[in-house]
């Protein structure tokens, strides 16, 4: 299980990996923390002629607040997410499923704008970015641009990102005052992606109603899902109340779950909806489950 | 595919090679720097045989390729142990909790807790817990381990 | 200097730690990987991507062109170097004989078939050949599902049938009619998954012939009979071959075996006279090394109206893939012999089928036949639910008890010394039945589905050592060096079950010497006489028995001497802390040092006609075919309705391996097989498409336990001494063979309010809700 062949390239600068991806456009591949581009190219299913390292380049990790949202640059590793003062004042559920992204090991080199990018169907920081409809900030030689997170996933291991482009980062709004966010999962085993996990956002105005829900679904179909028929449903009631059960059949209305060898679609429909139920009472008490 | 010339700082001791952009970490180890003790057990970053600790953090040795490391201090199970050969804590626990049996797995259970007990302050016993998720043990079902963990975050936290 | 006198054993029984540690904890150790010879190449193999398919053509052409590629070898070239080989163990009477070549000729039989061996001057450039190298297939339709196999076509055209064996006792009158005057039946069909065996180390050789000799570095546990298949296979005697295996990452059975892709890559070490290595890839290990515990069994049992058994069946059939390792029906055979386990079954009869089908070859993986007791102690808590009798009163109306031993079984076998009933109530003790019965009834009442399971059996020590299993006998040979340090060479092997401290321990009591002062080498066909090895739970019995001996006939010898050296009678001295010494008071002593210095080097001061040197060799075997240990397990579990998941809140276990030289040891060997037991239950599962493909080939999809999904096991220990020299019974694959039992009635004593029925494995979430929907709301 050896990776095949390719040259490799140590970039010093984002104008560096861009002109590189330029040149090359499909032969090329940049790697971040490589926990998923790795194995991928042990097996030989990914095969770059060419890779480019983002990890010598300067100015692409980081954290730090930015127009009414939470920046967080591509290059932060998911350990810095989880041990950063400003995530916990201010975003403490992108830590909490970031907490949940494979084992300590891989999370200490594995980045924030790789999860993103790889945009794996069971893992939580797509599923994050879409339930809060983050910006996802891309830079190629031609600019820069920031697509909504609820257009940049198109399937499963596929998003809007072009040949020439790299994820750059990763712009989580923050709601403010009166936001709960709950995130949980099933697995198998601790570290195994998900069978089934959701993200629930939440924002109460001053009298206690809710205005404000994204609600993703991740592992449950393949990619992640808005449960766009539930956050409807939500906005405009007042949170104290709700029946978490009731919701989480609404959170499961017109999806087809998908099925593996890991779990049934019949298991991920019942298994969801219970999870469901428990993430909702989680945000709906703003009682975060950490 | 391309050459570079890398220069990595292996127990201390800088190890310039030449290597080909394809060679893991791992694979550096072994073959280029004759260090067997960073073992491979699956190649695709999941049984963390291969830990070793790079800048105080354990990483799979697997996920990374030796030209990466080009410039960086890595650790191995070879630099654990005091140089007159007396094991450190966490060697020293795992061997009186009866830890390992056949021992292949041993060398990546070994650089996982260094990290974290060695860091500062100390992990707690949870997370020394949870950080044994990334490695699997097919021998000793865990027991020894985890009583290793346990006595180890207690001395940590008792010591810190 | 004053003499102290040794108080009993120093070391037997002792936890004491272990000296592997040392070099295994400091990347010291030494695995077939970390071989390096000059010159050395390194194997790959193209395997097949299909199930089953004629080869129509192969084009090594672009892959022989590559820099780097040193020889590619197809079946056209390899074959006539290699004799075909059937299984290495238990050839069971009337099965059908698979020839194993290493690589597949006219027919690819399943997906992982090895059909193109490269050599290299590197693994990378190796991997990179093999993707150059075009093989045309012409896919049939494959043979999957092992319970249809009988009427597809073969797996194999020159046996001419997918049936390796059919077996079955002759019809019984007797037991139909015991059946039918039986208060109540219960039959009950069991389905358990494909396992693979997992090793953290894969499989791996390093091949070097040089004028006339080959050396074998390689990953076994069996390094004398590795040997002899394999110079049975590339044409060489024992006195040319060299097999090698320093530490072992872990077995479990499956290095109990040679095959297809050692034997090839050892054949082409001899064609190109240049060392050659090989390490199986995680990936090829998931795929091609040997899968096991593919299996259904119909049980029928019957029991009177006071709950004891009046007859039993046990109908086997088990999936051996295309190649398997182990003889077709062998594993059946072994389950259906020990089905009655610990209970007194008057009427008996059974069945065992084992079928060809395009797949992964099956291999003795610890305990092979461990359904007996899966089914068995499955079956007894069924029954008992069905009676409304507590399962343990059940077992306790049914269980041998001590004096009804020797004990003959219906299959014939022969328990002595065996304390099932008694290890059944010391769990229930660490348990404490009634406080958890009281819990139980508590979660109930607020719906929670929390359940308690028991698993009694009974374990065959060294089940291989009859004359057509794993190999009759082992030898320790200890040389007590001129310096009075002890050399001690054995034919034992190892997978990390730690016999360089418990051998050194019973010999260095033996010799009154510090363990410090012992060493004891093992898995070096140069080194000692031929031997088993370690498979079938025998190194403590055979390894041991061989040490115990050898160390014994060592005393008398130096005993002697010191008498001769000392003027004293043999029957008045001791060795104690490394000195022979007058037990009578005598100021008189020598140290073993100054003794054993005389014994090489002063050789006129022996007693008349005595050989000179400290030299002594035993070899132990059995008269008889078996001993047996025992245990009880229990195992208590709670299942999340929401998420069908199933937390182990306890596990007991009360065995008795009689003398343990090592406690530690023991619980260890015992706590690895219970968390495998575990994975099999809850997890692994190396599961096939329906067109053969298999979909479980990497560490993200083939699920073992981990850390955090493993309960804190609780031991209790009885000691019924064997009747080896020792007093040792095996214990080594017992966790693995009981623990399902216990966590599968666990689960199914959750589920018994809802009223449905346990019978398929793995117990993944997706079953265990579909079995909680299936009782309706």
């Amino acid at each position: 299980m050896k990776p095949p062949p390719f040259d490799y390239v140590r970039a010093r600068s984002i104008d560096e990996v861009l002109d590189v991806l330029a040149r090359h456009g499909d032969e090329a591949r940049v790697i971040a923390g490589g926990q998923s581009l790795v194995p991928m190219m042990a097996l030989r299913l990914s095969r770059p002629a060419v890779l480019v390292d983002l990890n010598g380049v300067s100015g692409l990790a980081g954290i730090a607040p930015h127009g009414g949202a939470l920046r967080v640059g591509a290059m932060t590793r998911q350990v810095q997410v989880l041990a950063d003062p400003q995530v916990e004042r201010l975003l403490p559920g992108l830590a909490r499923a970031t907490s949940l992204v494979g084992h300590h090991q891989t999370r200490n080199r594995g980045t924030i704008g790789g999860s993103i990018a790889l945009a794996d169907p069971a893992a939580e920081n797509p599923a994050f970015a879409l339930a809060l409809d983050a910006g996802i900030e891309l830079q190629s030689s031609r600019g820069a641009r920031t697509l909504p997170a609820t257009g940049f996933f198109s399937s499963a291991y596929v998003t809007e990102i072009a040949s020439d482009e790299i994820v750059a980062a990763i712009h989580y709004p923050l709601w403010g005052a009166g936001t709960t966010i709950a995130v949980d999962e099933i697995m198998r085993r601790r570290g195994d992606f998900a069978l089934v996990g959701m993200v629930a956002a939440l924002h109460r105005d001053g009298a206690g109603v809710i205005d404000k829900a994204g609600i993703a679904w991740f592992g449950l179909t393949s990619e992640p899902t808005r449960a766009g028929e539930l956050e409807r449903a939500l906005v405009g009631r007042r949170a104290d109340g709700l029946d978490a059960a009731e919701l989480a059949q609404v959170a499961m209305a017109g999806i087809e779950p998908r099925e593996d060898a890991q779990a049934s679609a019949a298991y991920r429909r019942t298994a969801g909806i219970n999870l469901a139920a428990r993430v909702l009472h989680a945000a709906l008490t703003g009682a975060q489950s950490r | 595919m391309s050459e570079h010339t890398i220069t990595v700082t292996v127990n201390g001791v800088p190890m310039t090679r030449q290597v080909p952009a394809r060679r893991t970490l791992a694979d550096f180890l072994r073959i280029d720097c004759a260090l067997t003790g960073t073992h491979l057990g699956c190649e695709h970053g999941v049984c963390g045989a291969c830990t070793v600790v790079i800048d105080g953090n354990a990483v799979r040795s697997c996920l990374m390729f030796a030209v990466q490391a080009d410039g960086v201090e890595v650790r191995t199970v070879e630099g654990v142990a005091a140089p007159d050969g007396t094991l450190s804590p966490v060697q020293r626990l795992l061997r009186e909790e009866h830890g390992l049996q056949c021992g292949f797995c041993t060398p990546g259970f070994v650089m996982t807790l260094t990290a974290l007990a060695e860091r500062t302050p100390p992990a707690s016993e949870e997370e020394m817990r949870n950080a044994l998720s990334g490695h699997i043990c097919r021998c000793t079902g865990y027991q020894g381990i985890l009583r290793a963990v346990r006595r180890l975050a207690r001395g940590a936290q008792a010591e810190g | 200097m004053t003499a102290i006198r040794g108080e009993g054993a120093r070391f037997m029984g002792q936890r004491v730690l272990r000296r592997e540690d040392l070099r295994l904890l400091t990347g010291q150790g030494q695995f077939v990987d970390d071989i390096v010879l000059p010159g050395m190449l390194h194997a790959t193999f193209v395997r097949s991507t299909v199930a089953r398919a004629r080869i129509a053509g192969i084009d090594i052409q672009a892959a022989r062109a590559l820099p780097g590629v040193h020889a590619i070898f197809t079946a056209a070239d390899l074959s006539r170097h290699v004799k075909a080989q059937p299984y290495m163990h238990s050839n069971a009477p009337g099965a059908a004989q698979v020839l194993h070549l290493p690589l597949a000729d006219q027919d690819v039989r399943f997906v992982g078939d090895p059909v193109v061996l490269v050599i290299a001057t590197d693994r990378y450039i190796a991997e990179d050949a093999a993707e150059l190298v075009v093989v045309d297939y012409e896919p049939e339709d494959p043979v999957v599902d092992f319970l249809t196999a009988r009427d597809a076509p073969p797996v194999h055209a020159e046996i001419g049938t997918n049936v390796g064996l059919e077996f079955a006792t002759p019809d019984d009158p007797g037991l139909e009619k015991a059946f039918a005057g039986a208060a109540h039946v219960i039959t009950e069909t069991f389905s358990q998954q494909r396992h693979a065996c997992v090793p953290m180390e894969t499989r791996g050789v390093v091949a070097s012939w040089s004028a006339g000799e080959m050396t074998v570095h390689l990953s076994t546990q069996i390094a004398h009979m590795a040997r002899r298949y394999i110079g049975l296979a590339v044409g060489l005697g024992d006195h040319q071959l060299r097999v090698i295996a320093r530490d072992v990452g872990g077995g479990f059975g499956l290095k109990a075996h040679v095959d297809r892709e050692e034997i090839g890559v050892i054949a082409a070490a001899k064609l190109l006279k240049v060392p050659v290595k090989w390490i199986e890839d995680r990936v090829e290990h998931l795929t091609v090394a040997g899968h096991a515990r593919q299996e259904t069994v119909t049980c029928r049992m019957g029991f009177d109206a006071q709950g004891r058994i009046v007859a039993a069946h046990f109908d086997h059939k088990d999936d051996v893939g295309s190649f398997p390792l182990v003889s077709p029906g062998g594993i059946g055979m072994m389950a259906a012999m020990y089905f009655t386990g610990p209970y007194r079954v008057p009427r008996y009869g059974f069945r065992a089928a084992s079928y060809f089908t395009n797949t992964a070859g099956r291999c003795a993986y610890r305990g092979p036949w461990m359904t007996e007791s899966l089914i068995r102690e499955s079956m007894m808590e069924i029954a008992a639910r069905q009676m409304g009798m507590d399962p343990f009163e059940l077992r306790r109306r049914n269980v041998i008890t001590a004096a009804e031993q020797p004990f003959t079984t219906p299959t014939g076998l022969t328990f002595y010394a065996v304390t099932p009933a008694e290890s059944m109530e010391q769990a229930l003790k660490m348990l404490d039945l009634d406080a958890f019965r009281a819990m139980q009834a508590q979660a109930r009442a607020e719906g929670r589905l929390v359940g308690l399971g028991a698993s009694v059996y009974i374990e065959p020590s060294s089940a291989g050592s009859n004359p057509q299993g794993v190999g009759p006998s082992d030898v320790a040979e200890i040389r007590i060096e001129p310096d009075g340090r002890v050399n001690v060479q054995m034919s034992a092997g190892t997978g990390g079950n730690s016999i360089e401290t418990t051998m050194a321990q019973l010999i260095a009591d033996e010799l009154g010497v510090d363990m410090e002062q012992v060493s004891v080498r093992f898995g070096d066909t140069a080194h000692a006489g031929f031997g088993a090895g370690s498979g079938g739970s025998r190194q403590a019995e055979f390894g041991g028995s061989a040490a115990k001996l050898a160390a014994a006939q060592m005393r008398a010898k130096v005993l002697k001497i010191a008498g001769h050296l000392l003027e004293l009678d043999p029957g008045e001295l001791e060795m104690v802390d490394g000195e022979i010494r007058s037990t009578a008071g005598a100021n008189k002593w020598i140290s073993l040092g100054e003794l054993a210095g005389i014994a090489y080097l002063d050789v006129l001061r022996l007693p008349a006609g005595m050989e000179a040197g400290l030299e002594t060799r035993a070899r132990y075997h059995r008269g008889h075919l078996q001993n047996h240990s025992n245990a009880t397990h229990l195992c208590v579990c709670e299942i999340d309705r929401r998420t069908g998941q199933v937390r182990i809140l306890r596990w007991l276990v009360s065995e008795d391996c009689g003398v343990m030289i090592n406690p530690m040891i023991v619980e260890g060997q015992v706590a690895g097989g219970v968390v495998q037991g575990i994975g099999g239950v809850l997890y692994e599962h190396a599961a096939y498409d329906e067109d053969g493909n298999p979909i479980a080939t990497s560490f993200k999809d083939y699920l073992m336990p981990l850390a955090l999904d493993v309960p804190e096991i609780e031991f209790g220990h009885l000691v019924t001494p064997g009747d080896a020299p020792n007093g040792a019974k095996g214990i080594g694959e017992g966790g693995a063979i009981v623990a399902p039992a216990a966590l599968l009635n666990a689960v199914a004593d959750a589920l018994a309010p809802l009223g449905v029925r346990v019978n398929t494995l793995p117990l993944s979430p997706s079953r265990i809700l579909d079995l909680i929907a299936s009782a309706g709301p």
